[in-house]
């Protein structure tokens, strides 16, 4: 009987080391007088994931329970959208949001700024280690609404080994890359894609209509809340991102979603891709791929040479609900247990952080990552309108590749609606 | 009976009707007047019919009710005609070997739909094994597109929805008098003539109830399409039902996504009335 004890006890420590190894630190907060049950809902990707597990060692503080809620974030905007609106007690305590939803959320005052919490924990939590250009991006009219978390942008991945043995370079401009898919041949029987972007869902059309846009000098909006998107750089933006489809993903390629892809280039059927860097993190992951060693990262391609990359400047945060139920001061002892120094050191090696100190812990891709954010095409302007006009571009975009609509009527169509839309919502003076 | 003993056990059902199923209807009806997103829903602007004048010049809202009317022009015959084929194949055999393939037939009607649509869903992925089977038959890779995402959201409403009709027609079968077709056999009636001239008239109630049930139920079609489509405006597979969640969860419009539902109700009693009228008279005669 000893024996098999002493077996499963090192059974243990074998188990419970790695596990160890990968969590940040205690959870150091004061156990409240009574019991606490504080709800998180958030989506699922690997440093969420990791956060979520962080957040739940909390339930080890007396008193304290910590439950994490992990859906799609579509339906985690609808959750909180239909929880929130009415105005009565929220049912989550921590939100998890993205750029989109510091005005969304905020303006509405469905989410409470945290602005007296942050300068209350900003020595104990050595919140000076977050830049102030992520704390600005938390802001809306002059309150804090998120507590930015994760980095993220999209850029490439690619297959080292097959570049080098081609001699190809890797792409740095939209010319470069038009190029190279010419040069490789889209019915390439060697692969299964020759490169892939994320086009199968509506939102993501439009998020690449984004990036392409600001990296053209474009906007969404003008000052006066206007359509900006329907101009001459909208309209080339839409053409170039149909041409990057038509000569580089082809039609076989528009089905391939974020998980697709990433199985793509696990099994080797794919040298090349733009994708977000929370799975480019996970990309060389070795039990998810053999071809770990060969995985290259570089930035996102510019439009024009020495322009601004073509990736956007994302942040996750965590926000509090106005109509928590709970003391705000324990949720937000939570949120930082979790995004602490040590967390995010922890996390870093699957997903980009927000702090500097976490900076020097990231996997091979944060260099790629870090050259696309830095000079990059930043994220949306916080603006609730914004909102709306996301809404009527992911209606319209996914509409020109089938050849439906041509660029200039999708834009057209996205701008008219946006118009009756943001006037009715007292966006725009009507 | 007395008026009075009627409504003393009846109320409790009329109380529970009235609160699920009048008072939300009579609440659609005024929120579908308003205009009213998830920003002002504690203060949203009366607007009368404004919100039906713009569904009725909406262009996105005709492609859905075209797509819709076609899923029910396909999807509706398709249960009929195969469910009665199958329930007629069950009726000839017996013993265990009717119990197996009743069995394999229940199948799709026991899973749940939302993860038999993502099972689905996953065959057809770029690395599903129907993919792989599609490309090893034809040598061409299954392209996801308009024409085929609509055919997959309508091969699953049939896979799926079926097994009822089979059912309903198979207990149907069970109570045909065996005399009926004893008498048309001594008289030299054919299989087919058997079917045309007795079973067919015989189960012709059921029919008009499978109709009734088909068209109101695919009208309301939303988790296949949901799933198989993503509701990317790019397939051109949205229905009425999940234009109607955009409306109100992508496009926040929440007056204009109740004002659409009430068009549902509408256009669901439009449909149906002919078959309740049809219904009402059969029972008429009967007695």
């Amino acid at each position: 009987m000893r024996k098999i004890l002493i077996v499963l006890s090192l059974l243990g420590l074998l188990v419970g080391v790695p596990a160890f190894a990968q969590s940040g630190d205690a959870c150091n907060i004061d156990a409240p007088a009574g019991p606490v049950t504080i709800e998180m809902i958030s989506w699922p990707f690997a440093i969420t994931e990791f956060y979520a597990a962080e957040m739940e060692a909390c339930s080890e503080v007396d008193n304290l329970t910590v439950n994490t809620n992990l859906l799609d974030s579509a339906s985690l905007r609808e959750q909180v959208a239909l929880a929130l609106s009415g105005g009565g007690d929220s049912p989550y305590d921590i939100l998890h949001g993205a750029n989109g939803q510091i005005a969304d959320w905020g303006a509405p005052g469905w989410v409470m700024p945290l602005n007296d919490l942050v300068e209350k924990y900003w020595d104990e939590y050595d919140l000076g280690d977050i830049p102030q250009g992520y704390w600005d991006s938390a802001s809306y009219n002059g309150n804090i609404y998120g507590v930015p978390v994760v980095g993220n942008t999209l850029h490439l991945v690619y297959r080292i080994d097959v570049f080098e043995e081609n001699g190809w370079a890797v792409p740095d401009t939209y010319d470069d890359l038009l190029n190279w898919c010419d040069e490789v041949g889209l019915d390439n029987p060697d692969w299964e894609l020759i490169y892939a972007m994320d086009v199968s869902r509506s939102r993501a059309w439009e998020l690449e209509f984004f990036m392409l846009l600001r990296a053209m000098g474009g906007d969404y909006l003008a000052e006066d809340n206007m359509p900006a998107f329907n101009s001459e750089e909208g309209v080339a933006a839409v053409d170039l991102m149909i041409e990057t489809v038509n000569r580089c993903v082809g039609a076989d390629g528009v089905a391939f979603g974020l998980n697709e892809i990433q199985v793509a280039m696990g099994n080797g059927g794919l040298p090349l891709t733009k994708i977000w860097a929370s799975r480019a993190a996970t990309m060389a992951d070795p039990e998810r791929t053999d071809l770990g060693d060969v995985i290259g990262y570089a930035p996102a391609p510019s439009v024009v040479e020495g322009g601004p990359r073509a990736g956007s400047a994302w942040l996750d945060f965590y926000f509090i609900p106005t109509n928590t139920t709970n003391d705000p001061d324990l949720v937000f002892q939570v949120i930082m247990e979790t995004a602490d120094a040590a967390s995010q050191q922890a996390a870093a090696a699957v997903g980009s952080t927000t702090r500097n100190s976490a900076a020097e812990y990231g996997g091979p891709y944060l260099p790629a990552a870090n050259e696309t954010i830095g000079n990059g095409i930043g994220n949306y302007a916080v603006n609730p309108a914004v909102s709306i006009a996301i809404a009527k571009l992911e209606q319209y975009l996914p509409l020109v590749w089938p050849g439906d609509m041509t660029s200039e009527e999708a834009l057209e169509a996205a701008a008219s609606d946006y118009i009756t839309e943001a006037t009715a919502q007292g966006y725009i003076e009507g | 009976m007395k008026r009075n003993t009627f409504f003393a056990f009846a109320s409790p059902s009329i109380v529970v009707m009235l609160l699920l199923m009048v008072v939300p209807l009579l609440m659609a009806l005024w929120l579908a007047m308003q205009y009213m997103t998830f920003r002002n829903i504690t203060a949203p602007e009366f607007v009368g019919f404004r919100n039906y004048i713009e569904i009725l010049n909406d262009p996105f809202f005709w492609r859905s009710f075209n797509f819709t009317a076609l899923y029910i022009a396909i999807v509706v015959p398709s249960w009929v005609v195969i469910g009665f084929i199958i329930a007629l194949f069950l009726d000839q055999v017996s013993g265990l070997t009717r119990g197996v393939y009743l069995s394999i037939f229940l199948l799709p009607f026991i899973i749940v739909p939302v993860i038999g649509t993502i099972m689905f869903k996953q065959l057809w992925e770029p690395s599903g094994l129907l993919t792989w089977v599609y490309q090893a038959l034809t040598g061409a890779r299954f392209r996801v597109n308009e024409t085929s995402v609509k055919t997959l959201i309508i091969i699953f409403g049939i896979w799926y929805v079926t097994p009822f009709t089979i059912v309903v027609y198979f207990a149907g079968l069970q109570t045909l008098p065996a005399e009926m077709i004893e008498a048309a056999s001594i008289d030299g009636a054919s299989r087919l003539q058997k079917i045309r001239h007795i079973v067919i008239p015989y189960v012709s109630s059921l029919t008009v109830f499978i109709l009734l049930f088909s068209i109101m139920d695919s009208y309301r079609v939303f988790d296949s399409v949901f799933v198989l489509s993503e509701l990317n405006p790019q397939f051109k597979a949205d229905t009425v039902m999940t234009y109607t969640f955009l409306t109100a969860m992508q496009f926040q419009r929440l007056g204009k996504s109740n004002a659409m539902a009430i068009l549902t109700v509408i256009g669901i009693m439009v449909v149906l009335v002919p078959f309740l009228y049809l219904m009402y008279k059969e029972q008429i005669a009967e007695r």
